[in-house]
C-alpha cells in the first residue's frame, strides 16, 4: 500500500506520515501543493491520497477535480481546516472519498483511512 | 467588532491543544489593544480571512513556548528556533483560524477564505495595527508555556447591520 500525503505544511506532512508509519504503512510519498499531487498520481499508482485544501499553486480541491478529470479513481481523503458544510459537500461532489477536519487525533486518521480502504477491499492493521 | 466573535477562536485554541498537543490551554482576561509589544525573542504567526468573515488573526509565542509546541507536535527534539518551529506555528494559526471561521460562518453558501499563513521571528519589533481597527488580545497559559491570540474581524452580518 503506497500512500501520497499532500500538504504545504511540512509540519502537517510529518504528523500524517508519522501517523501512517506508526500504523505500519511503509511506503509514503509527499507533495507540497496541488500541482505536485496531480503530477504524482499521474506518474505513480497510489492506494490512497491524503489531500489538504489550502495550498499554493493549485488548491487541493482543484487538484482533486484534475485527478478525477484524468479518469483516475484513487481514493482521496481531504484533510483540512475547511470545516463548513458547503466545503465538505463540494469535496464529496468532486469525488473525495472522505473528509477529515483539522485538528485531529491519530485514531481519527486511521479510522477514516481504514474506512476508505475497506471499501476497496484493503485495510491497514493498526499497531497496538 | 463584537467580543462574542472571540469565542470561536478561543474554542479553536482549546480544540487544537486537547486534540493535537495533549494538554489544555487556559484563557486569561480579554483586552482591547491597538499595538502589541511582543516578548523578546518571539514568534508571531499571522493569517488573514476574506469573504463573509474578514480580518486578521495573530498568535504570539515567546521563543520557549514556540519550541515546546513544535516539539510536541512533531514528536522530535527541538532546541532552538528553526524552520520546524516556524512551520509548526504556521500550521497552528491555520488550524485555529480555520476552525473559528467555520463556526462564525455557519452554513453560508460561500465560506470565507483563509490566506496562507505568515510567520515573523525576531527580538526587536512592534506590531502596529491601523488606527481604525479594533483588536482583541487574549492571553493563554498552557503546559507548553504562555502565548497570546489577537483577533480583528468582522462578519457579513455585522457589516450589513444585522445582529449575529
Amino acid at each position: 500500500m503506497r500512500i501520497l500525503v499532500v500538504d504545504d505544511s511540512t509540519t502537517m506532512r510529518r504528523i500524517l506520515i508519522n501517523t501512517l508509519k506508526g500504523a505500519g504503512v511503509t511506503e509514503v510519498d509527499e507533495a507540497c501543493d496541488g500541482q505536485q499531487a496531480v503530477d504524482a498520481v499521474t506518474a505513480t499508482q497510489y492506494g490512497l491520497v491524503l489531500m489538504d485544501w489550502n495550498m499554493p499553486n493549485l488548491l487541493g480541491i482543484e487538484a482533486l477535480k484534475a485527478i478525477r478529470a484524468l479518469g483516475n479513481t484513487v481514493p482521496v481523503i481531504m484533510v483540512t481546516t475547511e470545516a463548513e458544510k458547503g466545503r465538505v459537500l463540494e469535496a464529496l461532489k468532486a469525488g473525495a472519498s472522505n473528509y477529515i477536519i483539522k485538528p485531529f487525533t491519530p485514531a481519527v486518521i486511521m479510522e477514516k483511512v481504514n474506512a476508505v480502504l475497506g471499501k476497496s477491499g484493503a485495510s491497514i492493521a493498526v499497531k497496538a | 467588532m463584537k467580543v462574542e466573535y472571540i469565542n470561536p477562536f478561543v474554542e479553536s485554541v482549546y480544540d487544537l491543544f486537547t486534540t493535537m498537543l495533549g494538554c489544555e490551554a487556559k484563557r486569561g482576561d480579554i483586552s482591547m489593544t491597538r499595538k502589541n509589544d511582543p516578548p523578546s525573542q518571539s514568534v508571531v504567526a499571522i493569517i488573514g480571512l476574506s469573504g463573509s468573515v474578514c480580518g486578521c488573526v495573530t498568535m504570539v509565542f515567546p521563543a520557549r513556548t514556540a519550541i515546546h509546541v513544535a516539539h510536541r507536535l512533531l514528536g522530535c527534539q527541538i532546541d532552538e528556533l528553526n524552520q520546524d518551529v516556524m512551520d509548526a506555528v504556521s500550521e497552528m494559526i491555520n488550524i485555529v483560524a480555520g476552525g473559528a471561521k467555520a463556526k462564525l460562518n455557519g452554513d453560508q453558501d460561500k465560506p470565507a477564505n483563509l490566506s496562507l499563513p505568515t510567520v515573523i521571528q525576531g527580538a526587536d519589533y512592534k506590531i502596529q495595527h491601523p488606527s481604525w481597527s479594533v483588536w482583541l488580545d487574549i492571553p493563554f497559559e498552557s503546559q507548553l508555556g504562555p502565548f497570546n491570540l489577537c483577533v480583528s474581524i468582522e462578519t457579513d452580518h455585522a457589516r450589513k447591520g444585522i445582529a449575529s
